[in-house]
């Protein structure tokens, strides 16, 4: 194994394991903040220095919905995170081709495919909130790469699927 | 399975160790006992052709067709 592939893995699971971390704390942070809006909301926007005149203000039920929406994202980040680990953890066992890991990208695929479509949700709602006054601009929306990414991953599941069993098979072989 | 390996009887007939059957066949003593107590799932023609140039007999002589077990396989 060429020494930048034997760096890779082991870069790479370490780096999961603190995404795995920051998605947790972001998703908290959210939390918190959408929380504060609604329990103490006149004592957070002061502290966010929104005042009752702010274009802000009308936006906060659409902010508030983005916010919920967002931490809809993070079980489904943990989803694809938590997965990813396990499947570097099968490379490093030198065993990744096993049915257990074409499981794992299926289920990596669909929680893609819901993060996409919780993107358009969030885009549309950043969109009807947004005024030539007030511009919104969110990272959200339609994303030709986010849905080839989903796409590829779908084929990346069958393809191990399909070399799990042939492996499978060429065990029994003589 | 309904296909059956007659390796022993043949290894026996020979008066021939399934060590020495590996050694002259090149496949591992593992290999040799997953095939001889048909827990094998395939067999590749190159050790079929090897196995009977070894024991000089034909695959025929290897290998069995077993009906029964085939039908008791299917009922389990």
């Amino acid at each position: 194994m060429p020494r930048s592939h034997a760096v890779a893995l082991p870069v790479a699971y370490v780096a999961l394991r603190i995404l795995i971390v920051l998605n947790w704390l972001g998703g908290a942070a959210i939390l918190a903040l959408l929380t504060a809006t609604i329990v103490a909301e006149e004592w957070t926007m002061t502290a966010l220095g929104i005042t009752p005149a702010s274009p802000i203000r009308p936006m906060l039920m659409g902010l508030r919905a983005i916010a919920a929406l967002g931490l809809i994202g993070v079980p489904l980040n943990h989803a694809v995170l938590a997965r990813l680990v396990a499947i570097v953890q099968t490379v490093g066992r030198g065993d990744p081709f096993i049915a257990a890991n074409a499981y794992r990208l299926n289920a990596i695929a669909w929680a893609l495919l819901a993060l996409q479509l919780l993107s358009m949700v969030i885009g549309g709602i950043g969109e009807a909130l947004s005024t030539p006054d007030n511009p919104l601009d969110l990272d959200a929306g339609f994303s030709i790469n986010g849905w080839l990414a989903v796409l590829l991953t779908f084929i990346l599941a069958r393809v191990f699927a399909e070399g799990a069993l042939m492996r499978e098979d060429l065990e029994g072989t003589v | 399975m309904a296909i059956a390996v007659k390796l022993d009887d043949l290894l026996h007939d020979r008066r021939m160790t399934l060590t020495e059957l590996a050694e002259r066949v090149g496949i591992t003593i593992v290999n040799l006992s997953i095939l001889k107590t048909g827990k094998a799932r395939a067999i590749r023609f190159s050790t079929l052709e090897a196995i009977c140039a070894a024991l000089s007999c034909q695959p025929g002589d290897i290998l069995e067709y077993l009906p029964d077990a085939a039908q008791e396989a299917e009922a389990a």
